[in-house]
């Protein structure tokens, strides 16, 4: 694996705003009945009258030791050549297997394909071009970074070494290539 | 709820609904059958006794083959593209546990079909006469027939439990306990079983057997309630998540579920009605009838408590 991908998302520039969401829906024809991305607004935490929310972004979090693919029993559930874990629709059965072993819940039947979906980077289409992906692109506050950790110039190689950053449910030993940069106000929560 | 970033039903954490649930009762009625079928025909013959006709072992050779039968066509109707299901046939995950109970399964289901025809011997040749070649072949290596069908019950009866314990971020499901659990009450569904149809379809007299089936059936119950205490504990000690998941046994439906169907009718119901019953009633059918009810019920119970508070309490 030569690339690493990796999202960052910085929780203090998050306004909540739902485009990153809005986006993803049209860039990847996602049925009306379901989602890819939430970002759910939080709280309120803290005391009054510091009150403040917390923007926690819901998507595949892309594990480098996916539980989704261990248990896929055709091996449907697949990590590709650049690391992102992806679907084969042809080998899967919709056992929903992988939709019960995901720590994180983002895996949902397509109400379409009648097979599991979930975040894959836009890898097939705006990747593919060279783009960034459809949530990137459109986050009005550039809350959300992009790139190969692999490359050691990259802009979320940068962001990643310089701020202080965590990962959702590291307990449980899946290794998310989602990073989240904590609210100040918040302190970091897993 | 209207939620600015949309609905939050794909979110729900309970995937695997009561389908699952059943087939996983049925893989474990199967299983346990067909070991309490052929431990008691080792126990007999290692001491001398025949063991031809005996109602138990005639019980299972039905519920072996019909329980997994009905529980695979469950399966395959639940999967999301069942006219698809045969990419499961052909391509093997091996990290995946499912795979290898498909494994198990493809060659576990013929072996008990065949089984069944050597219990069913003369009913089969009645009916088809062209078997006679192939069920003479299957008499000749039955001992070994027998021990690979005892090894794959074992398989079977365990890997329902991996199936569950494999999924990570559920404190109930995730524990090693799970599959000694679904194996202690697959012996104890499988025995109640063959009581039940041996009573009902098979024994001319008070018959002995049952007696004898009826000698595992504490060992396994107290296994089976071991199991579910360590289970708790266990969750007790493993950290803040797993232990608010120890709120399924103490708040809502599921902990009812809990109480009154696993250990009322699967353990208390069955251990009281052995011990304190009288002599005189012990052997009577309706006695027999309502105890192993009792059980698959408790069983039933069980397998849809672990389905459902399993999975609502996420880490
Ligand atoms: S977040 Fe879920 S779907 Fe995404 S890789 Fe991890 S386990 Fe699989
Ligand atoms: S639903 Fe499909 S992708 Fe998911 S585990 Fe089952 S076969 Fe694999």
């Amino acid at each position: 694996m030569t690339k690493r991908y990796v999202l960052v998302h910085d929780e203090n520039k998050c306004i909540g705003c739902q485009a990153c969401n809005v986006a993803c829906r049209s860039e990847n024809n996602v049925p009306e009945s379901v989602t890819r991305i939430q970002v759910r607004i939080e709280g309120p935490y803290g005391n009054f009258p510091h009150l403040h929310f917390k923007y926690n972004r819901v998507s595949c979090e892309q594990c480098e030791n996916a539980p989704c693919v261990k248990v896929c029993p055709t091996g449907a559930a697949y990590v590709n050549d650049d690391g992102i874990v992806s679907i084969n629709e042809k080998k899967c059965v919709g056992c929903l297997y992988c939709v019960a072993a995901c720590p994180y819940k983002v895996r949902f039947i397509n109400p379409e394909t009648r097979v599991p979906d979930k975040c894959d980077f836009c890898k097939e289409t705006r990747l593919a071009r060279g783009e960034e992906p459809a949530c990137v692109t459109v986050c009005p506050t550039q809350a959300l970074v992009f790139g190969d950790a692999n490359d050691m110039s990259s802009e979320v190689r940068k962001v990643l070494d310089t701020k202080p950053h965590y990962q959702q449910k590291v307990n449980l030993g899946t290794e998310p290539r989602v990073y989240r940069i904590p609210s100040r106000k918040g302190g970091i929560k897993a | 709820m209207n939620n600015i970033w949309g609905s939050m039903e794909q979110y729900d954490p309970v995937v695997w609904n009561w389908i699952i649930a059943v087939y996983l009762f049925m893989a474990g009625l199967s299983a346990g059958s067909m070991l309490v079928a052929i431990g008691l025909k080792w126990y007999k013959q290692s001491r001398g006794l025949p063991t031809e006709g005996l109602p138990v072992i005639k019980a299972a050779a039905v519920i072996g083959p019909v329980a997994i039968c009905l529980g695979m066509a469950l399966l395959v109707l639940d999967l999301t593209k069942p006219f698809e299901f045969y990419h499961i046939l052909l391509n093997y995950n091996l990290t995946s546990v499912m795979a290898w109970g498909v494994i198990a399964l493809l060659i576990y289901i013929p072996l008990v079909f065949v089984f069944a025809a050597l219990v069913f011997e003369k009913q089969v040749l009645h009916y088809a006469p062209w078997l006679a070649g192939v069920l003479k072949v299957c008499r000749q290596v039955e001992n070994t027939l027998n021990k690979l069908i005892f090894a794959l019950g074992l398989g079977v009866g365990v890997y329902t439990g991996f199936l569950l314990s494999a999924m990570i971020s559920y404190p109930i499901l995730n524990t090693a306990v799970l599959p000694a659990l679904f194996l202690a009450s697959a012996m104890s569904v499988g025995s109640a079983g063959n009581i039940l149809v041996a009573t009902l379809f098979f024994s001319k007299k008070e018959s002995d057997c049952i007696e004898q089936v009826h000698r595992i059936e504490y060992p396994v119950a107290f296994n089976e309630a071991l199991c579910l205490v360590l289970l708790f504990v266990g969750l007790n000690f493993s950290g803040p998540a797993a232990q608010a998941a120890t709120a399924a046994i103490t708040t809502g439906t599921w902990a009812s579920v809990f109480w009154i169907g696993v250990v009322g009718l699967g353990l208390v119901v069955p251990v009281l009605a052995s011990t304190l019953a009288p002599k005189a009633w012990r052997h009577s059918k309706g006695f027999l009838i309502t105890v192993s009810c009792s059980t698959i019920l408790g069983v039933l119970a069980l397998r849809h408590f672990v389905v459902y508070a399993g999975q609502s309490y996420i880490s």
